[in-house]
């Protein structure tokens, strides 16, 4: 999966109704709540086998971020 | 009327998720009152630090989502040389997974573990060669039985279907006066929750524990209850499902 593959399919799954890139905070999007939250860690989990906690997720901003803390070496 | 409080004293009893949580510590309890334990649990070194005398504790190494294999650890020479007179449902998985993201085998792989697994330990338990009669069965349900709670569609729909199994086999299994009841704990501290509240935030964690009006509770909270439904002072009390969960249900 390339990154530009993960941050669309992740943004489908959570349901996010604007355009999405690397740079965007997903903290700040309309659609960000705790049951955006429970997609991304399920989503993360099912496709990378990464656990994401709570703590771990506060300290991110954008998918670019996400992406680093999942490592990038996981991506194409 | 003489009073012999939980006399568990000689009473041969099989209990599943044995290593960790609740189900340790109901072992734990049980080998202390002079009960034979049988316990089931996937990593033997978990449970090396639980003393007893000799051949108290059989452990069995099984990993319960073999379905298939579960008849055979009832083969097993020596679980099969004295019948059982009690049979303690603990093992079981929890997760929170939205519904979106619910694809059947996933939710079959929590079935196979919460409910099937139990279904099928029943099934062999309630042989009359395993089983003595007068003998008792607790299933671990939970408060997500009967209530609800976002991102728990599989478990608590796993919980909900125990209670019926509760229901229909204690009426299938009162002929021999074998008794079959549920425990529904809340939050417990268990190595369990603790990996649930990783995955939440403070704030989460907070509203949970605040949800209990007696606090969030512990093992030796829940432990007296099965020990209770194991022995024969609940000979009259089949088919119930009990709460034990600080007060979170009735709100």
């Amino acid at each position: 999966m390339t990154k530009e593959e993960f941050i669309a399919e992740l943004a489908e799954e959570m349901e996010i109704e604007t355009t999405v890139t690397a740079e965007t905070n997903f903290q700040e999007l309309d659609e960000w709540d705790s049951m955006g939250m429970m997609v991304l860690i399920g989503f993360v989990s099912e496709k990378f086998e990464v656990s994401l906690n709570a703590e771990d997720i506060a300290k991110l901003t954008t998918f670019e971020s996400l992406i680093d803390k999942i490592g990038v070496d996981k991506f194409s | 009327m003489a009073m012999k409080k939980n006399d568990l004293k000689g009473k041969n009893i099989l209990v599943t998720g044995a290593t960790s949580g609740i189900g340790k510590g109901i072992c734990i309890a049980l080998l202390s009152q002079g009960a034979r334990v049988i316990g089931i649990g996937r990593d033997e070194s978990k449970v090396s630090d639980l003393s007893f005398e000799d051949n108290k504790f059989l452990f069995l190494p099984y990993d319960l989502n073999n379905i298939d294999g579960i008849e055979g650890l009832f083969q097993n020479n020596s679980v099969a040389q004295e019948k059982l007179d009690g049979l303690v449902l603990c093992a079981g998985k929890e997760e929170t997974v939205p519904l979106s993201l619910y694809k059947g085998d996933k939710i079959k792989s929590l079935f196979n573990l919460n409910l099937f697994s139990g279904i099928e330990l029943l099934r062999i338990f309630s042989k009359k060669k395993f089983s003595k009669d007068n003998s008792s069965v607790v299933f671990f349900s939970s408060v997500m039985g009967e209530l609800g709670q976002p991102g728990k569609v599989g478990y608590c729909a796993t919980k909900s279907a125990v209670l019926g199994v509760v229901n229909s086999a204690s009426l299938e299994l009162a002929k021999r006066k074998i008794r079959v009841n549920a425990v529904s704990p809340g939050v417990v501290a268990t190595p369990m929750t603790k990996k649930l509240f990783s995955q939440l935030s403070d704030e989460n964690v907070k509203q949970i524990e605040e949800m209990h009006p007696l606090g969030i509770g512990q093992i030796e909270d829940v432990v007296p209850t099965v020990l209770f439904l194991l022995s024969d002072d609940s000979k009259w009390i089949t088919g119930q499902n009990i709460k034990i969960d600080g007060g979170y249900s009735i709100q």
